[in-house]
């Protein structure tokens, strides 16, 4: 659900990218290969025990885009991201994803099979798995699952480690690594795949300030290097403000405000997320 | 009383014979358990409830019920319903491993459900499949967890083949009994007996010691056991932690 107070620009920006994904004859130019949306979901619903955690939920991004996500615990954040990545199926609505349907009535379709592959997820804790090294952990599902040989796994774990500045580390056990460090190769981890939206749930939130920075700079730079497509629950609201392309705040279910963090942080009269802001920056 | 030393290792030959056929049965048991017990713990957690309580069912019935019961069930009640008989050994083989499968499923099933639900989930989202999710992720970390309480559930089996001597399987304790009637040189016999067993479970008590004392270090980046090889060994040796490492560098240095 778009917030009142914002529905304008952002409507009118995405039905015009939407109309010209999804119609590709009717003459309208995309010069922008970026305005392309990547992800797009509407009608979301979800409930757990009786307690609806998602209401009717609308929700799209763009190819590169970084989008923070911001809420109170319990109010439909990770569910979003989660139904995003497959781990939870929504109750209702329908998920489209690189203009593939890939969850409509009550059940993931055939296309996601295909596209699950460019979906990669990072979570807050216990990301690595801790009886293997880092080149382990980096070339497992590649070899498992893409079939890839050994030495291709390596190199490409070698270059993804690189983007994240850890390849000194890759044969370290990722109990040898500061937490910082662990979120860094799980990135890498993610990347292994070749993901185009990844979507990243509280990854800082049990790191320190300039740890979480580092490991919010990687991010910045896989949008801008690699047009990855990034979905951000943090609290962290000096990145949100200047890495963010929107941000959207979660209130009871719904999304209150979907906007640039510009007009979310300085001209936004919503009383939640203000309380919200003023809270998290206190 | 004297202890008689020349019966008690003139008789050590027949005991070795016995402790033999003590040792092939707790190997041909523990690998069938080990086997066995993956798909029970996998159904004790399995979402369809008709396998679940299938497989609880299973566990608490050999888990509430005395071991010498399961054993002679095997051996004297099980021949009558099939009308055939069972060799002692082939019974012992049976109960021992249906017993010792329904501890080591549970003890599975806990090592799984240790593993964090993330690393799991991490998993899917590497869209690796159920099976490659188990036998890479789950089922390593499981049993590299589970392994003192696996170590331990094998040292009590090995004990607790002495039960099958009680339906006529040769091993050491019925060679003991048999020397025993034929000597009434119990004290001797017995004592021999119990030396062998205690020489098998001895070593592996203390490598159990040891894997739960390396199982606590894991994660302590720096951390360190004590510096001879018995004290990392012994029960009860005190595992210094990161923050004593520290300090006794800190000591050093001064």
């Amino acid at each position: 659900m778009t917030s009142p107070d914002d529905t304008s620009p952002a409507t009118t920006e995405t039905e015009a990218a939407m109309t010209s994904a999804a119609e590709p004859d009717s003459g309208v130019k995309v010069t922008d290969p970026l305005s392309k949306i990547l992800v797009s979901a509407r009608g979301l619903q979800k409930a757990f025990h009786g307690r609806t955690i998602l209401k009717n939920v609308d929700f799209d991004m763009h190819i590169g885009d970084i989008t923070v996500i911001i809420g109170k615990s319990g109010s439909g954040k990770s569910t979003l991201l989660r139904a995003l990545a497959g781990l939870t199926e929504p109750d209702e609505g329908t998920i489209q994803f690189d203009d593939e349907v890939v969850f409509e009535d009550q059940k993931r379709t055939k296309a996601w099979a295909t596209v699950a592959n460019e979906v990669g997820m990072i979570f807050q804790a216990y990301t690595l798995w801790p009886h293997m090294n880092v080149l382990d952990n980096l070339t497992l599902a590649p070899r498992k699952k893409l079939g890839m040989s050994a030495a291709e796994a390596r190199d490409r774990a070698e270059a993804a480690l690189a983007e994240v500045g850890m390849k000194q580390h890759i044969m370290s056990r990722s109990t040898q690594l500061s937490g910082g460090e662990r979120q860094r190769v799980a990135i890498a981890r993610a990347l292994m795949m070749r993901p185009k939206l990844l979507l990243c749930d509280e990854i800082t939130s049990a790191l320190d300030p300039p740890v979480a920075a580092e490991v919010l700079g990687v991010l910045s730079r896989l949008k801008k290097e690699d047009h990855i497509a990034v979905a951000l629950v943090t609290h962290d609201m000096a990145f949100a403000s200047k890495a963010a392309d929107r941000l959207v705040f979660f209130h009871e279910g719904e999304i209150a405000v979907n906007t640039s963090p510009d007009k979310a942080f300085n001209d936004n009269d919503n009383p939640h997320l203000q309380k919200f802001v003023d809270a998290v920056r206190f | 009383m004297k202890f008689d030393w020349s019966f008690a290792t003139d008789i050590l030959p027949r005991l070795l014979q016995g402790l033999l056929v003590t040792l092939e049965l707790t190997v041909i048991v523990i690998v069938l358990s080990m086997l066995l017990a993956v798909p029970l713990a996998v159904a004790r957690m399995s979402k369809i409830e008709v396998i679940r309580w299938a497989a609880q069912g299973y566990i608490e019935i050999f888990r509430c019920t005395p071991l010498l019961v399961q054993l002679f069930w095997i051996f004297y009640a099980l021949p009558v319903l099939l009308g055939v008989t069972l060799p002692g050994f082939l019974s012992a083989v049976i109960a021992l491993t249906a017993n010792l499968t329904a501890f080591m499923a549970e003890t599975y099933r806990s090592g799984f459900q240790a593993v964090p639900v993330e690393q799991i989930e991490a998993g899917q989202m590497l869209r690796l499949s159920r099976m490659q999710q188990l036998r890479y992720i789950i089922v390593p970390q499981a049993l590299k967890q589970q392994i003192p309480v696996i170590l331990s559930l094998n040292i009590s089996l090995f004990k607790d083949t002495a039960l099958v001597a009680t339906i006529a399987v040769p091993d050491l304790m019925f060679v003991a009994n048999t020397i025993n009637s034929e000597s009434y040189k119990a004290v001797e016999t017995f004592t021999m007996a119990a030396i062998l067993y205690f020489v098998i479970a001895f070593p592996v008590s203390l490598i159990t010691s040891r894997i739960e004392r390396q199982s606590q270090l894991a994660g302590q980046r720096g951390a360190k056991v004590g510096p001879s090889l018995l004290s990392r060994m012994l029960p009860g040796t005190k595992v210094q932690d990161v923050e004593e490492v520290a300090e006794e560098k800190a000591e050093e240095k001064v």
